[in-house]
């Protein structure tokens, strides 16, 4: 097994494994900010990751610098997506969850 | 190496009806939207799993970047719209 | 009337992203004969990057770029690039869209012609599909009105 193929499965598991923490970030928060923070971080890097890791298993090919390429758009593209939806919930009047006191 | 990819699919399809519940039950709007957008962003390595069970990968990487690039727009515009007209319950 | 994003996280990405998105539009349009791609999806992603250029900028500031009098125009020149073609084959001798009859006036064999020609035709339904997109988004977005007419509706 070369080092390349090692280094995909590597990054693929890497990617796999952050999105099942976003994946049960996103279905056990208890409000909406908290599961922003779930998907917005855990997806883009998890993306990140499996594309890179699909990148290494193609070689240095123009497919494999037209994977990168797309996993570059996807970094800078999904937090900003992230952010516009959070300004928007603020906006329109979603208060954020806080933790109840416990009344002495 | 093709056992690998078909696991890793599964396992991404199973990720992407756990987001659907959120999509479906989510408790007005908001929550809907970024359900989708998680949705998208898992379809889009899909796709790419796909073009490399089937040994075709050239085809399916401009189909992926094209899905990517929809889905920005269409969060972008959604949270435009949603910011001036507020949720609905 | 679209307002401007007073963001300006939102109005710089966009701002970095926007050629970008439209040079990989030009590239689908190009290798539509090889990859999946064509004219109509070429045309679907420019109008869409037009789209984001007026979500997050406003109409003032964009109206420099494409307005709606532009769109008009560059709608018709599409299908006026398809039609062309089409009648400079019967021109030719040829019949309508026969390709094969632009290498008299090209100097290549009748394979390339062919390509060329296709690759014309791809070029002016990209033309169209862009601004028919972009009329379709700024009528249902504004209502009818635009700050341009006269009257405004009064």
């Amino acid at each position: 097994m070369t080092l390349m193929i090692l280094m995909a499965i590597i990054c693929l598991l890497g990617g796999l494994f952050f999105f099942a923490t976003a994946t049960i970030g996103l279905l056990r928060f208890p409000d909406f900010f908290t599961r922003l923070h779930a998907t917005g971080k855990g997806d883009t890097l998890a993306v990140f990751l499996s594309l890179l890791g699909l990148a290494f298993y193609e070689g240095f090919s123009l497919t494999g610098l037209k994977i990168v390429i797309i996993a570059v758009f996807m970094f800078i593209a999904q937090p900003t997506a992230t952010h516009a939806i959070s300004r928007a919930g603020m906006r329109s009047g979603l208060t954020p969850w806080m933790k109840e006191k416990k009344e002495q | 190496m093709n056992c690998f990819f078909t696991v890793v699919g599964l396992c991404l399809c199973i990720f992407v009806f756990c987001a659907l519940y959120r999509a479906i039950f989510g408790p007005g709007v908001f929550n809907r939207v970024a359900a989708i957008s998680a949705i998208g962003t898992k379809t889009l390595v899909l796709l790419l799993i796909f073009g490399l069970l089937y040994e075709r990968v050239d085809m399916f990487i401009d189909i992926s970047m094209v899905y990517a690039l929809l889905n920005f727009i269409g969060c972008v515009a959604a949270a435009k719209y949603l910011e001036s007209q507020g949720g609905i319950e | 009337m679209i307002v401007q994003s007073e963001d300006i996280i939102i109005r710089t990405i966009a701002r970095i992203l926007i050629p970008f998105i439209q040079i990989f539009a030009l590239y689908v349009i190009m290798h539509g004969h090889y990859s999946p791609g064509g004219g109509f999806q070429g045309g679907v992603i420019l109008g869409a990057s037009m789209v984001l250029l007026f979500l997050t900028h406003g109409y003032e500031e964009s109206k420099a770029r494409m307005t709606e009098k532009v769109a008009l125009l560059l709608s018709s020149v599409g299908v006026l690039i398809y039609a062309g073609i089409g009648m400079l084959c019967l021109i030719l001798l040829g019949n309508y869209l026969d390709y094969s009859r632009l290498a008299t006036i090209l100097n290549v064999d009748a394979a390339h012609a062919r390509s060329l020609g296709i690759l014309g035709v791809e070029i002016g339904v990209g033309f169209a599909v862009m601004a028919v997109m972009f009329s379709i988004f700024f009528d249902i977005s504004t209502g009818g009105f635009s700050p341009e007419d006269k009257d405004n509706g009064v």
